[in-house]
């Protein structure tokens, strides 16, 4: 016990980092996740047919595989990534897909009627979408972002294979340290947990705080 | 006002609309009537650019929509005739996100770029002249369905239409809503708006309307005025509705 109060500022920093990782991935998570819902949706045969295979692809392959292709591999083609960088290239790209299919469900979840009510009153179809579809789907969208925020808050401890030093790796140094395992594995742990709690209840907040209609 | 000419429209193979041809003068008040499924809401939609057209033209206040125009001439064309429309339709379709006076301030700042104040201005006297200014602050959810209702046609008068299509507008509402919505359209229909108006209320269409129009199986096989129509009828296929809607 003491051995891991003696680290908490090092364990602190890691957890700093997985928080730093997880929120910048989630920010630009969010706009590619958006862009490709709308192509999935409003988009002409060719950019469906690109939002359908990128969704495919990372929904299909691990992203630990993900991660070592940005750092790793993309040094093949001279792209030398620092290991932070390349950590929220991999989760931002990783977490744009799910995020899309939540928003894809979302918007389809928004009555027809709606857009026909917009364009009715003279809307263009990307009005109607930014004005009235979109804020309404948000709301159906902010349950399962919240499951991936989490899961991505889970997914960062990935990124300590490729010597980002997060909460995981931070442990991992930890360990390597002193040879002992337990204190510092269900010191992270509880830290992963507390924090996924946080998020949880941030996101029910501002849930209940968009159901004002 | 709004020529329409050998419109047709299919879905896939089947065909709904069946070669209209039809002209509606300004300021006459049009009661759509017939069975569910014979293409009504279809015909009203293909008005407003809703439904693609299949065949055939839409001409409203001289926007020319022709069905073999290329998709770009089309798109502008159906932009420019929903300038000139509103729709009010069996659902309200308000934006539920937003306060009943946004609702009607929402196209105005969008589409007509006014400024907030401007358009804050004009709903408020669009909700006045439907009998709800008090409701401004109100979400759509708070409103019985009348009241809802009645927003949606101040939110389809504030883009100052020439014609109003209403598909249905008070078949959603419980009986004792009914009136106060039927109560705006009548003033609308006296202040001399253009209207379509597809309903299954005959006392209103008998009362309010100038013409009636009554459809089977996608085509217009009645065009008469409503003393006629409903005292004699010609055809067998709007005896039998009658006889049936009177039952009622
Ligand atoms: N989006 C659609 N896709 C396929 N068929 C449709 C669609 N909308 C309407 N129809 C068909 O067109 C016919 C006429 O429908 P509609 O215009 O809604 O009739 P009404 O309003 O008179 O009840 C019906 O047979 C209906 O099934
Ligand atoms: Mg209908």
């Amino acid at each position: 016990m003491d051995i891991v109060i003696d680290n908490l500022p090092f364990l602190l920093k890691g957890a700093y980092y997985t928080l730093l990782i997880t929120v910048v991935s989630m920010f630009f998570g969010l706009i590619i996740g958006l862009i490709t819902a709308i192509a999935r949706i409003k988009g002409n045969r060719f950019f469906r047919g690109i939002a359908k295979i990128y969704v495919s692809i990372i929904r299909g392959t691990p992203p630990l595989v993900q991660i070592v292709i940005v750092y790793y591999g993309l040094v093949d083609y001279g792209v030398e990534l620092d290991a932070l960088t390349a950590a929220y290239i991999a989760l931002s790209i990783n977490i744009g897909a799910y995020v899309s299919e939540a928003f894809r469900g979302a918007i389809q979840s928004v009555p027809s009627g709606q857009t026909e009510a917009a364009l009715a009153t003279g809307m263009t179809e990307a009005q109607a979408m930014r004005r009235i579809v979109i804020p309404q789907a948000i709301r159906y969208a902010i349950p399962p972002l919240g499951n991936t925020f989490v899961g991505m808050l889970k997914e960062t401890s990935l990124v300590s294979v490729i010597a980002v030093t997060e909460l995981m790796r931070s442990a991992q140094l930890l360990v390597a340290q002193y040879y002992v395992y337990m204190p510092f594995y269900l010191a992270i742990g509880l830290m992963y947990w507390i924090m996924s709690t946080v998020f949880t209840f941030i996101l029910n907040k501002i849930e209940k705080r968009l159901s004002v209609y | 006002m709004l020529q329409i000419k050998d419109l047709s429209k299919s879905f896939d193979q089947n065909e709904v609309l069946k070669h209209i041809s039809l002209t509606i003068p300004a300021h006459q008040v049009v009661a759509v009537i017939g069975p569910s499924g014979s293409g009504k809401s279809t015909f009203l939609r293909c008005l407003n650019g809703l439904e693609t057209i299949s065949g055939g033209s839409v001409t409203v206040n001289n926007h020319l929509l022709q069905a073999t125009d290329s998709k770009k001439v089309r798109q502008k064309t159906i932009h420019a005739i929903r300038q000139d429309t509103g729709m009010v339709f069996q659902q309200f379709n308000l934006y539920p996100h937003k306060t009943v006076i946004e609702n009607v301030m929402e196209a105005l700042v969008v589409v007509k770029k006014q400024s907030k104040e401007q358009a804050k201005k004009m709903a408020s006297a669009l909700l006045k002249r439907v009998g709800l200014q008090e409701k401004e602050d109100a979400y759509p959810s708070r409103l019985s369905g009348g009241q809802q209702q009645r927003v949606a046609i101040a939110r389809a008068l504030a883009m100052e239409p020439k014609i109003m299509l209403f598909d249905e507008p008070t078949s959603a509402l419980d009986p004792e809503l009914v009136g106060e919505v039927l109560q705006v359209m009548k003033e609308l229909a006296e202040e001399g708006m253009t209207m379509v108006i597809v309903t299954h209320e005959m006392k209103f269409a008998r009362d309010v309307a100038d013409r009636i129009l009554f459809m089977a199986d996608g085509q217009i096989v009645e065009d008469a005025e409503p003393k006629v129509f409903f005292t004699h009828p010609s055809t067998e296929r709007a005896q039998k509705f009658l006889e049936k809607v009177n039952e009622f």
